[in-house]
């Protein structure tokens, strides 16, 4: 036996989402198993199914170093404040041409 | 991997912050241990639900309900399994133990499913009355559960749920508008049914209720149980039901059905594996075990 985690996605825009988990004695059971517990009402069209034993799994201890890179983001404030200040700029001239 | 907390205080203030624990977090064994035994017990009701269910294959009236009484098996004992999974992957006990010590009449199963469904009626009850009151407390743990892998599994068991309470309402539609021999088994059952679903919700909360602290449950024990009574009591008064409670009464001020004293020695029973029907209900289940003992073992040789 082996525990497999269940992935599902429906056609269109919507990404693989994890559905759950399952115990099965080999892969091809795994993908009845599969079926028969979480797409019984076309919950998807189509599905992943992964032995746990490969899954790579990692967590904050290993994801940490990338939360303190404010370089990768920008806020675009002062940007923002000038656009806003034309714009305001803007409403009050032509205000003042009534 | 996983988070860790400096003590309880802290990771109290973490689930009063709305916080979700995960499964490979370093969560306290109190927390770890509550939680673990509120889905072993939802798991194992479901269990015994789908084969309490599965007794009324054979016997549902017509091809349609009898097909979809096997749609409403596969998903009760797929509720069972899927809660296991999660149950299990808190690393307290395994499935298997869960399963033996459930068979043996160690761990606990929902009051509802130490009674005897005597007619079609009573299955028409359960799944109108039982699913209905199993549907409301799963919500109330669902919307601001904690434990984010049972909080995510709940989320398919309600939409499944929802079907059977549907079903339920629409088979009882059909005996209401029945022949009287129909409407009088059916009264029959609703007065077996509506003391046990209405005992599902549980005694009133108590203040210092864990699973209400560290946000298992969402709602106390009491105002579930209370909205319940006051969505079917009128409900069974429009299909020309009688509701069994002696003392019912409707208060006009606030405009509330009140079904008078409960006694709750019959549920004390049932949490002692004592119910009317518990000890045929847990034979029943390690016979069945037993029997199917050679399906596994057939699994366990395609095992790679
Ligand atoms: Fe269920
Ligand atoms: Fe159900």
């Amino acid at each position: 036996m082996a525990t497999y985690e269940v992935f599902l996605k429906k056609d269109g825009k919507d990404e693989y989402r994890h559905a759950g988990a399952l115990d099965a004695a080999n892969d091809e059971l795994a993908l009845v198993m599969a079926r028969e517990t979480y797409i019984r009402r076309a919950e998807g069209n189509r599905v992943w199914v992964v032995n746990r034993e490969h899954l790579l799994m990692a967590g904050d201890d290993f994801i940490s170093p990338n939360a303190d890179k404010p370089h990768r983001h920008h806020d675009g404030a002062a940007v923002a404040a000038r656009r806003k200040a034309a714009r305001e700029a803007d409403s009050s001239e032509a205000g003042n041409d009534e | 991997m996983g988070r860790t907390w400096q003590d309880m205080e802290a990771f109290e203030a973490f689930l009063d912050d709305g916080g979700i624990v995960e499964v490979d977090d370093h969560m306290p064994d109190e927390y770890r241990h509550a939680v673990f035994t509120f889905i072993e017990m939802h798991a194992n009701s479901e269990y015994m639900g789908g084969l309490t269910e599965r007794d009324w294959i054979p016997k549902t009236p017509g091809l349609r309900h009898k097909m979809s009484v096997l749609a409403k098996t596969q998903d009760e004992i797929g509720h069972g399994h899927l809660l296991y999974m999660v149950a299990a992957d808190m690393g307290i006990k395994t499935r298997t133990e869960m399963i033996e010590d459930l068979m043996a009449g160690r761990s606990r199963f929902h009051n509802v499913f130490h009674y005897k469904a005597e007619t079609w009626g009573d299955q028409v009850a359960i799944a109108f009355l039982v699913d209905a009151a199993a549907l409301a407390s799963q919500q109330a743990v669902f919307k601001n559960c904690s434990y984010g892998p049972y909080r995510r599994i709940l989320k398919r068991i309600i939409s499944e749920e929802g079907f059977h309470m549907r079903l339920g309402e629409d088979r009882m539609r059909r005996i209401a508008e029945g022949t009287q021999i129909q409407k009088d088994i059916f009264q029959g059952a609703l007065d077996r049914w509506f003391w046990p679903a209405l005992q599902l919700f549980g005694p009133d909360s108590k203040p210092d209720d864990k699973l209400l602290r560290w946000h298992i449950k969402s709602e106390r024990n009491e105002v579930l149980r209370d909205k319940w009574v006051q969505k079917f009591v009128p409900m069974m008064h429009s299909y020309g039901f009688v509701v069994p409670a002696s003392d019912l009464a409707y208060d006009e001020d606030t405009k509330k059905w009140d079904v008078g004293p409960i006694d709750w020695e019959p549920l004390k029973k049932t949490l002692a594996q004592g119910g009317p029907d518990s000890a045929r209900r847990i034979r029943e289940a390690r016979d069945n075990w037993e029997a199917t003992a050679w399906a596994r073992r057939c699994l366990d040789g395609a095992a790679v």
